[in-house]
């Protein structure tokens, strides 16, 4: 069960009303520190938003360094935690483990969370505390819907309106249909998964519709989509 | 073979793949056909409750859209969200009876449609928590004894230990990450199908017979597959395509139940 405070942040994620948003996802979480990091375009994550200095200086070393626990929730898709950093072996993360101790940053523990859809990596969520030790049963709650509530976010482009429609929500991100249309649209358009699933989901929004319908009838071969012939990129990919 | 050898085998064989570093889907959807193979029934499914407090189907004995779509049905309604809320087992439930059916009614329509005719629901228990629900289905009104009632209590425990012993970085992992985790290898693979449908002009439940066929051929787990699938680090063409397929609702109707 997610806290009444977190669900409070979430209504207001889902309005875009993002202003101080990072400061109250840090108090909902009853953490120390907080910091988002996205990837773009494919590419590694870059630093997004962040709540403390402390957490912001740790997010920018282990993506400059390319170690840490961030990077490595990022590629492998799953949450890295680290209870106690400075008791971390340095072997883990030899780099990171120099650079912060050289910084004295009074973080103790870091809890990191992917923010992904399947195959498709949207970032990182990274919890820091001043004190050691293990996240509550009710903040990990709190932290896996708000990274679930992130990632619809920024997979729909950060159109408040994709996520306020009735049927475009996440959960709705969560049905199987959608996932082997979003793959079909993909080869259709050659292109990214993460943008067949915009495409997807600003069709069922224009169309007023929930997203697994419209996601169906691409299964079922009633929709395709072909790619935009005024768009930059060359469609070559339409038969796979 | 008598059941209390092929249960030892089966056992056996399960205890073994967990302590490999063994794939969540391939492991969840072998013991889903060892379920049907051992409690003598048609179908079974793993569902897995998300972080929005809704169920989602995480393996089947097979992948056939018809089944697929029973268990999507049940992210809201019907017996595993039942079971899933009351954390009790619900068995021997006759899909033909409008009583029984009657609160989750467009759920039994569409069993029945599939031509089942008895479900069982039980559920994935971690410590004092529910965490989903394995769901059997039968064509054939054949009620589950009690015996068959724990055997299936077993086979659910086992999903979800294997669910918690996934490979991760890192030992300390989160029990409601795990979950989370299981559910997101999941879509990899709804994704990967539907790649290989586009390209193979197939529906999407011969794509994944024939990725599945490869992936065992050679000895590759379903999961890193399907990533290499849709990395594109993988010649697609080296797979064999499904032969042509009639994807046709009918042709669908007819291919299930088996």
């Amino acid at each position: 069960m997610i806290s009444d405070t977190l669900a409070a942040v979430l209504t207001r994620l889902y309005l875009g009303a993002h202003e101080g948003l990072a400061a109250a996802c840090t108090k909902a979480l009853q953490v120390d520190g907080l910091a988002l990091s996205l990837v773009v375009d494919g590419w590694e994550p870059e630093p997004l938003w962040h709540f403390g200095t402390a957490s912001a200086l740790l997010e920018e070393l282990q993506f400059t360094l390319g170690e840490g626990p961030a990077p490595d929730c990022v590629r492998a898709g799953v949450a890295v935690t680290v209870p106690d950093f400075p008791a971390t072996p340095s072997v883990r993360w030899p780099a990171l483990s120099t650079a912060a101790a050289e910084l004295h940053l009074p973080v103790r523990a870091l809890f990191c969370f992917p923010l992904r859809l399947g195959a498709v990596r949207v970032g990182v969520l990274t919890m820091t505390t001043d004190t050691p030790g293990p996240l509550t049963a009710t903040q990990t709650s709190d932290a896996l819907a708000l990274t679930a509530a992130l990632t619809a976010w920024y997979l729909g482009g950060h159109e408040a309106d994709l996520l306020g429609a009735p049927g475009t929500g996440p959960a709705e991100l969560n049905r199987a249909e959608t996932h082997q249309a979003t793959g079909m649209v993909s080869v259709q358009l050659g292109v990214p998964l993460a943008e067949a699933l915009l495409r997807l989901r600003a069709r069922a929004y224009s169309q007023n519709r929930p997203l697994h319908e419209v996601a169906g009838e691409v299964t079922a071969r009633r929709l395709r989509f072909f790619p935009d012939p005024d768009a930059p990129s060359a469609p070559d990919n339409r038969e796979g | 073979m008598a059941r209390p050898l092929r249960l030892m085998e089966i056992f056996v064989e399960l205890a073994d793949s967990l302590i490999d570093d063994f794939d969540v889907i391939d492991f969840l959807q072998r013991l889903s056909t060892r379920c049907v193979e051992l409690l003598d029934i048609s179908a079974a499914g793993i569902l897995l409750v998300d972080q929005h407090g809704e169920l989602q189907a995480v393996a089947a004995s097979d992948e056939h859209t018809r089944l697929l779509e029973l268990f999507a049905l049940q992210h809201s309604e019907g017996p595993c969200v039942d079971c899933y809320h009351s954390g009790e087992a619900r068995v021997n439930i006759d899909l033909t009876d409008l009583d029984t059916t009657e609160p989750w009614a467009r759920f039994a329509v569409r069993a029945r449609q599939a031509g089942f005719r008895t479900t069982h629901a039980v559920p994935l228990r971690l410590r004092d928590r529910v965490v989903g629900a394995l769901n059997l289905f039968h064509t054939a009104d054949v009620p589950l004894s009690d015996e068959d009632v724990a055997l299936a209590q077993a086979m659910a425990d086992i999903a979800t230990i294997a669910i918690l012993q996934q490979r991760t970085l890192d030992r300390s992992s989160l029990e409601n990450s795990q979950l989370q985790n299981a559910l997101n290898t999941r879509i990899v693979i709804e994704q990967a199908k539907g790649i290989l449908a586009e390209r193979w002009n197939a529906g999407v439940d011969s794509a994944f017979s024939s990725l599945r066929a490869y992936a065992r051929a050679h000895q590759l787990r379903i999961t890193d597959l399907a990533y290499a699938v849709i990395d594109g680090r993988l010649d697609t063409t080296l797979i064999p395509a499904p032969s042509a397929v009639d994807t046709s609702p009918a042709a669908r109707r007819r291919r299930l139940p088996r």
